[in-house]
């Protein structure tokens, strides 16, 4: 039994809280493309250089001076224009095509590419880390909880919550579901829907540059970091639908949780495939992942 | 394809439209490329023979290698041109036929045991992962292709028997009996000219099979899916035949690696090999075959060129394909190919 509690408090229990942190991280990045697909249909292969975006933003002001706590809002606010700038010059023009899904996904994928290569000319290639915001470590029943970490897990459920509340009770989520339900409908009751798809896909944006600011402390920053997460928030995007914000969430905490297990159990180097195969299957059993999409209820 | 269709029409204005027979638009589409295929071809085989003459071989090596991943982008244009589905991950059947030729060559270096072997594995695994895949459309179809390429591709590079992340080395210099001679793998201009008949039959043995009724059919699911069934026949069917004849496409290209390089890698299997054969595909032309060809060519250039200049040429690539997806949606051959089209057109009527 005391071998069982050992294991728990020097193991298992730590590798739950790094996966959870992991998890919350995910979420917000899965959010973004969630969100992105939900209203537009338009899958968002660049979402991870976003990512990488705010990452590098954060780590470069960071650098010149501007505290942490002002960077949570500054660098949201630099992506804002940017994802604006991105979907009304490049996806819209491609939008009205009929294999629209594709097309997109082609350009996304062709401006994932680029800003992955600006940021290796820009920062070189070499891996980066800030500094931790936070120091220091809470002792919660035995369990050492590093206090950053703690952080990032209930700022990250706060801003989750935030989102969900936004898109599920707000007078501009209602706009948002409807535009994604029926555009046609939506347009003709006086919604500005080119303007809504715009802000939404520049909010999945500043969603993701969010998560790079956060992330960064703990995985450090190098060109290709939005390629190796990407992967993982498209597992948790598919598996938990595409386009639903409770599917996101649940499924983003499930898969962190079997990767953070099955790499104690298995091996980490077989955590990827196994991820890998659960989203296969998802898309081969429930193609809709766990929970609808969004606007379909 | 629309437009396409207008267009003999326009071009020949002293016919009125109504007394034009009833002419194959998709028929003389292919016959079109096989003429941009024949261009492609005497190019090479002049440059092969210029490359000899000054007894280059990198820059034949090199050609030799855009030439197999030019029949690996044939194989993602048979399903992105013609049943309209984008992989995300066929490099999975790449990387197979890659591993599959390693692994027989090193054994017994027979060329033909080789190409028996990848052939006949290709089959069944095409078959069995396009059973899974054609379960799902459109973008899930991506997610799945490219799914299932990552789990494969994870799966090898963690497999020590398969050499992990270092791969398979020390592939042997294999000789190919074609029963008039017999030639070496590493002749630099004649396994290129042999590479370059090997892709050429591949794209001769596509546009056949596209242009049977089972080929129409592909046409017809693209335009509208929802139609096919009640006309007769099966779309299940016809899209998992496409997809397996795409996947042996893509792995006996991929055979043909180990015999060049010596070796084959896990990056063979990796999303960047699938991502790169649908930038050649889109810049050469989806749907055209022989864009498959030129955009190979093309990609392997600017490459070359501006890797010599700087290491940063995915940012050029990256601009490029963004500005053919944007304003040359049906490639570099969607451009000439109606030319060619015209002119033909115009010979026959």
């Amino acid at each position: 039994m005391t071998a069982f509690l050992d294991y728990f408090q020097f193991v298992l229990a730590p590798q739950m809280i790094t996966g959870l942190s992991l998890g919350v991280a995910v979420v917000l990045v899965a959010l973004g493309l969630t969100i992105i697909f939900g209203l537009l249909d338009v899958i968002n292969m660049a979402h991870g250089e976003f990512y990488a975006v705010g990452a590098y933003l954060a780590l470069s002001l960071g650098f010149a001076g501007v505290s942490f706590w002002l960077l949570l809002i500054i660098v949201p606010a630099v992506m804002l224009p940017l994802g604006y700038i991105v979907e009304r010059g490049l996806i819209q023009r491609v939008f009205n095509k009929p294999d629209r899904h594709v097309t997109t996904l082609l350009l996304t994928f062709g401006l994932g590419l680029v800003v992955e290569d600006v940021l290796k000319v820009i920062f070189g290639g070499n891996t980066q880390r800030p500094p931790t915001p936070i120091s220091g470590a809470i002792d919660i029943m035995g369990v050492l909880l590093p206090n950053y970490r703690l952080f990032l897990i209930l700022f990250g459920l706060a801003v989750i919550a935030a989102v969900a509340l936004v898109v599920n009770r707000t007078r501009l989520g209602a706009v948002v579901r409807a535009a994604a339900f029926d555009r046609n409908m939506a347009a003709s009751l006086g919604v500005p829907v080119s303007q809504v798809y715009a802000g939404t896909f520049a909010f999945g944006v500043a969603l993701a540059g969010l998560a790079g600011v956060l992330l960064a402390p703990v995985f450090s920053v190098f060109p290709t970091m939005g390629r190796d997460f990407i992967f993982l928030a498209f597992t948790v995007v598919i598996v938990g639908g595409m386009g639903s914000i409770m599917g996101t969430v649940v499924a983003g905490l499930l898969l962190t949780q079997v990767q953070a297990l099955s790499s104690l159990i298995v091996s980490p180097v077989w955590s990827d495939p196994i991820l890998f195969s659960i989203m296969v299957l998802m898309l081969v059993v429930r193609p809709q992942g766990l929970f609808g999409r969004l606007g379909h209820a | 394809m629309r437009n396409i269709t207008a267009s003999p029409a326009s071009s020949a204005p002293a016919a009125a439209p109504a007394a034009i027979p009833v002419r194959d638009q998709l028929g003389l589409q292919m016959r079109a490329s096989h003429v941009l295929m024949a261009v492609f071809v005497v190019a090479a085989v002049a440059f092969a023979a210029i490359g000899a003459a000054i007894g280059d071989t990198f820059f034949l090596r090199l050609a030799t290698e855009a030439l197999i991943f030019a029949g690996f982008a044939l194989s993602v244009d048979i399903l992105l041109g013609f049943t309209g589905l984008l992989s995300l991950g066929h490099a999975l059947y790449f990387g197979f036929g890659a591993y599959v030729s390693a692994l027989v060559l090193k054994e017994t270096p027979s060329f033909w045991l080789a190409i028996g072997a990848v052939l006949a594995s290709s089959l069944v695994a095409g078959f069995i992962t396009g059973l899974v895949a054609n379960r799902v459309r459109g973008v899930y179809f991506a997610l799945v292709t490219f799914g299932l390429a990552q789990v494969v591709a994870k799966a090898v590079y963690n497999t020590r028997e398969l050499g992990a992340s270092d791969g398979l080395i020390g592939v042997p210099i294999v000789p190919i009996n074609l029963g008039v001679g017999t030639l070496m793998s590493n002749a630099p201009a004649a396994f290129f000219l042999f590479t370059l008949g090997f892709v050429v039959v591949l794209y001769l043995i596509a546009a056949y099979l596209l242009e049977t009724p089972f080929g129409r059919i592909l046409v017809a699911l693209r335009a509208n899916e929802s139609r096919v069934p009640f006309l007769g026949y099966s779309t299940r069917s016809a899209r998992l035949a496409a997809y397996v004849l795409a996947s042996v496409i893509a792995a006996l290209s991929g055979a043909l690696y180990p015999m060049l390089r010596g070796f084959v890698s896990p990056e063979l299997l990796f999303f960047s090999t699938s991502g790169n054969a649908v930038i050649t595909v889109v810049v050469g032309g989806v749907g055209t075959l022989a864009g498959a060809f030129y955009g190979s060519i093309i990609l392997t250039v600017l490459k070359s060129v501006i890797g010599t200049m700087t290491e940063h040429h995915l940012i050029v690539i990256g601009l490029l394909f963004i500005g053919t997806v944007i304003f040359l949606p049906k490639g570099l051959m969607g451009v000439v190919r109606p030319w060619v089209m015209r002119l033909l057109g115009r010979r026959a009527s």
